[in-house]
């Protein structure tokens, strides 16, 4: 049963062939050889974002278009004849596409997605137009094979076709991970940990300020929003009992937030990432308790509901939008945060997913930031390991490709207005204080990112906001707040 | 399972490289200049389509005082005229006695022969249908409002969707496209431009014309003379005038005069070659006092620029001195896209409009079909997204062109009308013929919205010692 497994063993069913372990020590068994050629390219790579560009507009129209001419080898004199230009424009594509390959496939992609996305929605709202685009795409792209660009297009076709024929936007497709064999997601969260720091990042992030938070404390009592599989838990344990120099390890008390019997969660129910961390700590010698507390049935967070005990160090965990969690709706989360905040915690540790500048926060505009955003994430994934596609197909197809569906879902319904604004903002907005990240946390982030490809990157917002980007990307923010109210901060 | 696995092609896509890089990037399409659309117009002479134009014709007729009520004459002359734009051959166009529909071309090229349903009130005006339009229009737009962005944006999504072949959107947009890469390339090129109106005269309505006349009582009128206005043939795609180009070497005056001689007429034909519309009078067509004149414009009078200056009025005033009986003027019926009516995005617009109605009713035609004879016709359509002297008006404006120098509207009679509304019954039930009762100009209709119109004038106050049953 799995009581008796620990979580190497749990993470490593069915992986036998492939390196992995739980810890950063020996995570980086595929080495990072990238900068050796196969995706050297980044090193030139221009640090200018001008991704508004595809959207935002331009002034210099004449001198383009000039230049565009020039550097195309129109010659204005061929204008005039005819006969020597009886073959369509496809022939110069062909020409181009040999030269310029898949960059300019993707481009086309990526300007085909957005008009699909304009005709779903903008002035000129278009459905046939939609369709006839979405067919195009389709005949271009599939999710199975092709170059990074086209098989994220074909994820973004999906979803796009989703809206279009779920007129409202009512119709999602976000529950699509539960279709997916209990081992191809397993198989992926492994995958998806030893390809990208995504996971760890926030893991550790977090579970560093709590190190430092509840240093002197004999009690901790973590309550934790979305304990998915509860492997940050694990390394926390680690950590607390490996302490040097410091007081014997503390008791540790989780009590995990549990949602009405749906069939959603894949990785396991809150009761099994209980009995695993259980057994976990019991292999450890870390002192440890699990409870539940239920969410309402709309998901709502009722403080009442949790049992408090008086002299524990209370911290509030609270992990979105990791590339491997569900969605949780906004309403849910800033019950569970508002909650909190009369809970007056030691320290609340929030990881989020990074939005860009949207422009004017309309659909298009989330849409295009949306694709911005996992183009980063496909490219990062695929520049860590290049050779794995069919690691990277199996993470995409379970945990990228029902993500991108649910997310272009929900913006279509909002059109972009409920969650523009980042938790982390919100919870400085209702009163919470920052907590420094220190030193070591930030280090320690760099050293794990160190482990990844060199594309990632780490940047201080804020004195208490990490934030991992790959490349000029910003994905994920990690951020420490405590309680107002909380004097030992 | 396995995971690790070569991939035979290592070379890894950047998304987010050339995603930034984006805007530099060119659109390689560009570099295809606008050109006719391979149209080779000798294959599409050959298919015997029949085509715009525009004529003086004088028939000459010393016996004139003999002519009763009942000659047909002029009747004739002026129906079947116009018949001949359906005529794909002679022949057929002979059968019958049906008489004035106006016609555009793009009923004219229509091969088949769609039975009428009654069903004439479908509305074609289904915009959300019509997704060509929706990237062609915020292209134009975005031209005028100078957004590079934008428009390369689109271009980019057109490209895609464009098809030579395939729905009328597809076709539309790849028309649209190439007009509007063309229009991008003279942006920076600033190349010459020229307004020289020219036409082309394919001589297939005559037959029809000269046939009845031979089945007048007491025959035939002793001359009939032909004077054809052709155009100056030039090579610049600005001014290229849709089915405006004939064969090199097409002699349909040798044609017309072998089937005159085999009719028993005596036919004359006088081309005036390089001729500019702006420079006729009297002398030039050699008129002399005993011919009846009629003069027949169709669809060319709107290449005459009509402000500043105005030649097309100085035209119509110039028919008027000439003091033809009648005047068959037949135009396009939709508002002008010259840069003085409208700026780009407006006109372009207009002409994509015009474009589409004309792809929407070959496509009904061919049922979907393909062949060369409908990929050069649609590629000769699309010559009026590009070329400047589309200088159309509406109906109305064209009336009061004619009131104002001088001509007074006719009504066609009851026979005319039945015939045309018999001709049209062999294509599409999308097309219709609407009488306008207001003016008596007689409308053509795709899918219940307007596309030409046929009016019939004479001179005000004239003195009428010969009668005409037009």
């Amino acid at each position: 049963m799995a009581m008796a497994m620990d979580f190497d063993d749990f993470l490593h069913l069915e992986f036998s062939g492939y390196s992995s372990t739980t810890t950063t020590a020996t995570t980086t068994t595929t080495p990072t050889t990238s900068d050796d050629g196969l995706a050297c390219n980044w090193n030139d790579w221009s640090p200018v974002v001008d991704w508004e560009a595809l959207s935002g507009g331009q002034d210099d129209f004449h001198e383009l278009i000039d230049s565009m001419m020039d550097d195309s080898g129109l010659n204005p004199a061929r204008v005039d004849n005819e006969t020597s230009n009886s073959v369509s424009t496809d022939t110069t594509m062909a020409v181009d596409e040999e030269t310029n390959g898949d960059d300019f496939k993707g481009l086309r992609l990526v300007h085909l997605l957005m008009a699909a996305a304009e005709a779903l929605t903008g002035v000129n709202k278009s459905r046939e137009l939609a369709r006839v685009i979405l067919v195009r795409l389709k005949e271009l792209v599939s999710p199975n094979d092709g170059t990074n660009m086209e098989r994220l297009a074909a994820y973004f076709t999906e979803a796009l076709q989703g809206l279009l024929e779920g007129a409202g936007g009512a119709h999602s497709k976000h529950h699509h991970r539960d279709e997916h064999h209990q081992n191809d997601v397993l198989a992926a969260f492994q995958l998806l940990q030893d390809m990208s720091p995504y996971v760890k990042f926030g893991h550790f992030t977090a579970n560093q300020a709590i190190l430092e938070a509840v240093a002197n404390d004999r009690r901790v009592h973590i309550v934790d929003y979305d304990i998915m599989e509860g492997i940050q838990w694990a390394s926390l344990m680690q950590a607390l009992v490996s302490r040097k120099d410091g007081p014997p390890a503390p008791h540790l008390r989780i009590t995990a937030l549990s949602r009405g019997g749906s069939g959603r969660r894949s990785i396991g129910t809150v009761q099994e990432t209980g009995r695993r961390l259980v057994a976990f700590a019991a292999s450890i010698g870390q002192p440890f308790s699990f409870h539940q507390c239920r969410l309402d049935s709309d998901e709502t967070f009722r403080p009442s509901a949790l049992k408090l005990v008086r002299g524990e160090a209370l911290i509030v965990n609270c992990m979105l939008h990791l590339p491997h969690f569900s969605y949780r709706a906004p309403n849910s989360i800033s019950s569970f945060l508002s909650g909190a905040k009369t809970l007056n915690p030691r320290l609340v540790t929030l990881v989020e997913e990074e939005t860009g500048p949207i422009g004017d926060g309309g659909f298009v505009g989330h849409f295009m930031d949306s694709l911005h955003h996992y183009s980063a994430v496909y490219d990062s994934l695929e520049a860590g390991f290049p050779m794995q596609s069919r690691a990277r197909a199996l993470v995409e197809r379970v945990f990228l490709g029902p993500r991108i569906s649910g997310s272009l879902a929900r913006i279509y319904r909002n059109r972009g207005g409920e969650e523009c604004c980042s938790w982390g903002e919100w919870l400085g907005g209702v009163g919470f204080k920052a907590v420094n990240i220190s030193f070591a946390n930030h280090c320690q982030a760099k050293l794990l990112l160190g482990l990844f490809n060199d594309g990632y990157r780490v940047e201080e917002l804020a004195n208490n906001r990490l934030v991992l980007g790959w490349k000029s990307r910003r994905l994920l923010s990690a951020c420490v707040w405590t309680s107002p109210s909380d004097s030992d901060s | 399972m396995t995971i690790e696995e070569p991939e035979p092609n290592p070379t890894s896509d950047h998304i987010l490289d050339w995603l930034e890089d984006s805007v530099t990037f060119l659109p390689s399409f560009l570099d295809d200049p606008y050109h006719a659309g391979g149209i080779d117009t000798y294959q599409w002479w050959t298919q015997g389509e029949n085509l715009v134009q525009e004529q003086l014709i004088s028939a000459s007729d010393p016996s004139r005082k003999r002519r009763n009520a009942d000659d047909p004459l002029p009747r004739s002359s002026q129906s079947q005229q116009q018949r001949k734009n359906h005529g794909r051959r002679i022949n057929e166009s002979e059968e019958g006695d049906e008489e004035i529909v106006t016609v555009k071309r793009s009923v004219g090229n229509k091969k088949t022969s769609n039975k009428s349903s009654g069903n004439n009130n479908t509305n074609g005006n289904n915009k959300d249908g019509r997704w060509a339009e929706q990237l062609l229009n915020p292209c134009a737009m975005a031209v005028t409002a100078g957004n590079l962005t934008r428009v390369q944006h689109l271009l980019y999504v057109l490209h895609e969707l464009a098809s030579p072949t395939g729905d009328a959107n597809h076709r539309l947009a790849a028309h649209g496209l190439k007009a509007l890469t063309y229009h991008l390339s003279s942006l920076s090129s600033s190349s010459s431009t020229s307004t020289f109106n020219r036409s082309f005269s394919h001589g297939v309505q005559w037959p029809t014309l000269l046939e009845p006349l031979t089945r007048r009582p007491g025959g035939p009128p002793p001359l009939v003379r032909l004077t054809i206005v052709a155009p100056s043939v030039e090579n610049d795609q600005n001014t290229e005038i849709p089915f405006s180009v004939g064969p090199q070497g097409d002699n349909y005056t040798l044609q017309l005069l072998t089937f005159a001689k085999s009719m028993n007429i005596n036919l004359q034909i006088n081309r005036l070659d390089n001729h500019p519309l702006q420079n006729l009078n009297a002398q030039v067509i050699d008129l002399s006092p005993e011919e009846t004149l009629i003069v027949c414009t169709q669809f060319r009078l709107h290449h005459l620029n009509h402000n500043t200056p105005d030649e097309r009025t100085e035209f119509l005033r110039m028919i008027k001195s000439l003091e033809p009986k009648g005047v068959i003027l037949s135009e396009n019926n939709m508002d002008c896209s010259c840069s003085n009516c409208a700026d780009f995005a407006t006109g372009f617009a207009r002409r994509v409009e015009y474009l589409w109605r004309f792809l929407d009713s070959t496509s009904t035609a061919f049922k979907g079909r393909e062949s060369e004879e409908r990929r050069v016709m649609e590629g000769e359509a699309a010559k009026a997204l590009t070329n400047r002297g589309e200088m159309n008006e509406g109906k109305e404006k064209w009336c009061e062109k004619m009131k104002e120098v001088g001509f007074v509207g006719e009504v066609f009679g009851e026979d005319v009308i039945d015939g045309g509304k018999a001709l049209l019954r062999k294509y599409d039930s999308n097309w219709e013929m609407r009488v306008d009762e207001k003016d008596g100009c007689v409308g053509l209709w795709w899918k219940a919205q307007p596309v030409s119109f046929c009016s019939l004038w004479k001179l005000e106050m004239k003195v009428n010692e010969i009668r005409s049953n037009i």
